[in-house]
């Protein structure tokens, strides 16, 4: 073993255990808040929610139908068609038709999403503004209990529950425990120390003040709602999450387009992070400054680490198929002659395996912590701790479309 | 609401602690594999002297007392040999300190004179007690020198797990410049690496299962396996 792959297995193990020790900490502390629900204020606020729809013709309808079902009172929608080529128009237009809370702003030409959210915004006259997917369904009392979150006056935004909608394949089930814990719990515990660094697209409630303010979302940017977070920070705002409230959203149908997915996510999160560069580790930023950089240093010496030990594996591999070749590929013999001696595992592998193991703690006090039970999400759980090699492989394709230089496209 | 920084200190000496505890389990393991090697040097010391004894005995009471009392300890010495050359090179893999570590290369050393005195011991008494047992020399360099040793090294196990009882095979590392060795080497002009010398014939460069034991087989007809 060479010095650098040491210091990388150090480095990564460190940081990686700090993390997941850190979360366990935050969430065995604050367990009592996680799903604690706050009072409506005396007056109700009128709250506008823009869906942005492009190409959206297998999901619309539903998407309507959950924001019928909504059970507030001063609610008005405003769903914008971003120029699509399928049937999306005259399926909103029939789905919202006779019901005077719904607005349409029919585009013919594609402008992006986040163009259309901010022309949803300008027509919006509601105090606070729910942004929410065409893939996505909330739950009717998503905005009772997310609205009351903003009597705090520096609460800028709110984000929910992100679950998968009626996940089927081993795949969407794995996805869904992803969202349950990543776009949900851990936002909860990260919203503890205002450090939430995304508002996620499929439901996140926003202060229409504010996003006035910041000047709405960046029309140029491929991850809107990641970018939109670091806005709210700067202007020194607050992003809050309300673990009781639900959206449920579509999962890729495929695993290319779920690569698809992540490139754009993640190559939109590095642009991000470069763009408000000037944030990090800035006392002013509070933990948000400090967590933005810590977790993309993880990401990337844990990619390098990733990249290093398959080199290595991969090595390793071909010199055990070169040496069978002198054995006349003798498997069966070869399997034989290995005999388990604990003394042979190294640090380094002890190592490995210990972040594996505090990984499926996580998983299973996550689960707990959130309030779900572990037969609901038994599939997911035997794939989860293996997603992380999937993480890896979309972040190889993500910093080479980033070298590369292309545009990333939205889908 | 916002978390007290109290939290990032605590979740900071957590993860020392796990840190330090995961070393202490390292330098726990680092000794075991120590204890290991030494039980296992002591051994096979102790199987030497007796093997001296023997000789002395065959020398003094005559050889057929001495040869019955041989053969059998002749067959355990073989495998704890190459077991223990096996596991000083795994340990030292496991162990990222060891290579470079004053106890792995001094271990080394011994084990090779000691495998040397072994060899000597074994022609004479073959000779003196006519066993039927074949021998394989192997010169080794460490793997960035010589990119087949390892393979090498993975045919050689296969055959002595097969062939245990009738095969001594003895490993010699290069790079640890005994002079011993190195006279022996010099002695069957051995240049290249890998190199086997069997049944004093020298075969230098890769060599598969098939052609070493067609070598020995051919060398030493009295071999029991090949027949």
């Amino acid at each position: 073993m060479n010095i650098s792959y040491n210091i990388l297995v150090y480095s990564v193990w460190f940081m990686s255990t700090y993390f997941l020790v850190f979360l366990l900490l935050i969430l065995f502390l604050k367990r009592k808040e996680l799903f604690k629900e706050k009072a409506m204020p005396k007056v109700i606020p009128l709250v506008s929610i823009i869906v942005p729809a492009y190409n959206e013709e297998e999901s619309i309808a539903e998407t309507i139908d959950s924001l019928k079902k909504v059970n507030y009172e001063k609610l008005e929608i405003v769903v914008v068609n971003d120029g699509s080529k399928d049937n999306t128009s005259s399926i909103v237009k029939k789905a919202i038709a006779k019901d005077p809370r719904f607005t349409f702003l029919d585009n013919k030409n594609n402008k992006g999403k986040a163009a259309c959210l901010n022309q949803g915004i300008k027509v919006a006259k509601g105090e606070f503004i729910g942004c929410m997917d065409a893939d996505s369904v909330i739950e009717k009392d998503i905005l009772i209990k997310t609205v009351p979150y903003f009597q705090d006056k520096k609460m800028g935004a709110v984000t929910v529950s992100v679950e998968a909608y009626k996940p089927k394949r081993f795949l969407d089930k794995i996805i869904d425990l992803e969202f349950t814990l990543g776009l949900s719990l851990f936002l909860k515990a990260f919203s503890f120390l205002n450090s939430v660094f995304v508002t996620p697209g499929p439901f996140s409630i926003y202060r229409k003040k504010v996003l006035l303010e910041i000047k709405g979302f960046d029309k140029d940017n491929i991850t809107e709602d990641f970018e939109i977070a670091f806005k709210i920070h700067r202007a020194g705002h607050k992003i809050g999450n309300c673990m009781a409230a639900k959206v449920f959203t579509l999962v890729p149908p495929s695993f290319k387009q779920l690569y698809v997915q992540r490139r754009r996510w993640y190559t939109g999160s590095v642009q991000t992070i470069i763009k408000h560069r000037d944030m990090m580790l800035k006392p002013k930023y509070g933990a948000f400054g400090f967590w933005i950089p810590f977790n993309y240093s993880l990401i990337f010496t844990g990619l390098g680490l990733f990249v290093y030990a398959f080199y290595l594996g991969f090595s390793k591999l071909l010199e055990n198929i070169n040496s069978l070749r002198y054995t006349n590929f003798n498997i069966w013999e070869r399997l034989m002659q290995w005999s388990p001696d604990i003394l042979t595992f190294a640090r380094v592998n002890m190592m490995a395996t210990t972040i594996f193991v505090a990984s499926i703690i996580l998983m299973f006090a996550g689960l707990k912590f959130a309030r779900k039970k572990y037969s609901e999400k038994k599939l997911g759980m035997l794939g989860y701790p293996f997603i992380f090699i999937l993480y890896q492989i979309f972040w190889i394709g993500s910093i080479f479309a980033l070298l590369k230089g292309g545009k990333v496209k939205w889908r | 609401m916002e978390m007290n920084k109290g939290v990032f200190v605590l979740a900071f000496f957590i993860t020392l602690f796990l840190l330090i505890l995961m070393l202490l389990i390292g330098s726990v393991m680092n000794n075991k594999r120590y204890t290991y090697i030494n039980t296992q040097f002591e051994e096979i010391y102790n199987n030497f002297n007796e093997m001296q004894t023997f000789f002395l005995m065959a020398e003094t009471f005559g050889d057929e007392m001495a040869c019955i009392a041989f053969e059998k300890r002749l067959s355990d010495m073989d495998k704890s040999i190459w077991t223990l050359g096996l596991k000083i090179d795994q340990y030292r893999i496991a162990t990222e300190e060891f290579l470079k570590d004053e106890y792995y290369l001094k271990q080394k050393t011994i084990f090779n004179e000691n495998q040397l005195f072994y060899l000597t011991l074994l022609k004479r008494l073959n000779e003196r007690c006519e066993y039927e047992q074949g021998e394989i020399l192997f010169f080794y360099k460490n793997s960035a020198d010589c990119k087949r040793c390892d393979d090498q090294s993975y045919v050689l196990t296969s055959i002595n797990n097969k062939y245990d009882e009738q095969l001594a095979i003895f490993s010699f590392d290069m790079d640890l410049n005994i002079s011993t060795v190195s006279l022996l080497a010099e002695y069957y002009n051995v240049t290249e690496f890998p190199c086997l010398v069997i049944q004093d014939k020298k075969f230098c460069g890769m060599k598969s299962e098939e052609h070493i034991l067609a070598q020995v087989c051919d060398l030493n007809k009295r071999i029991s396996f090949c027949s």
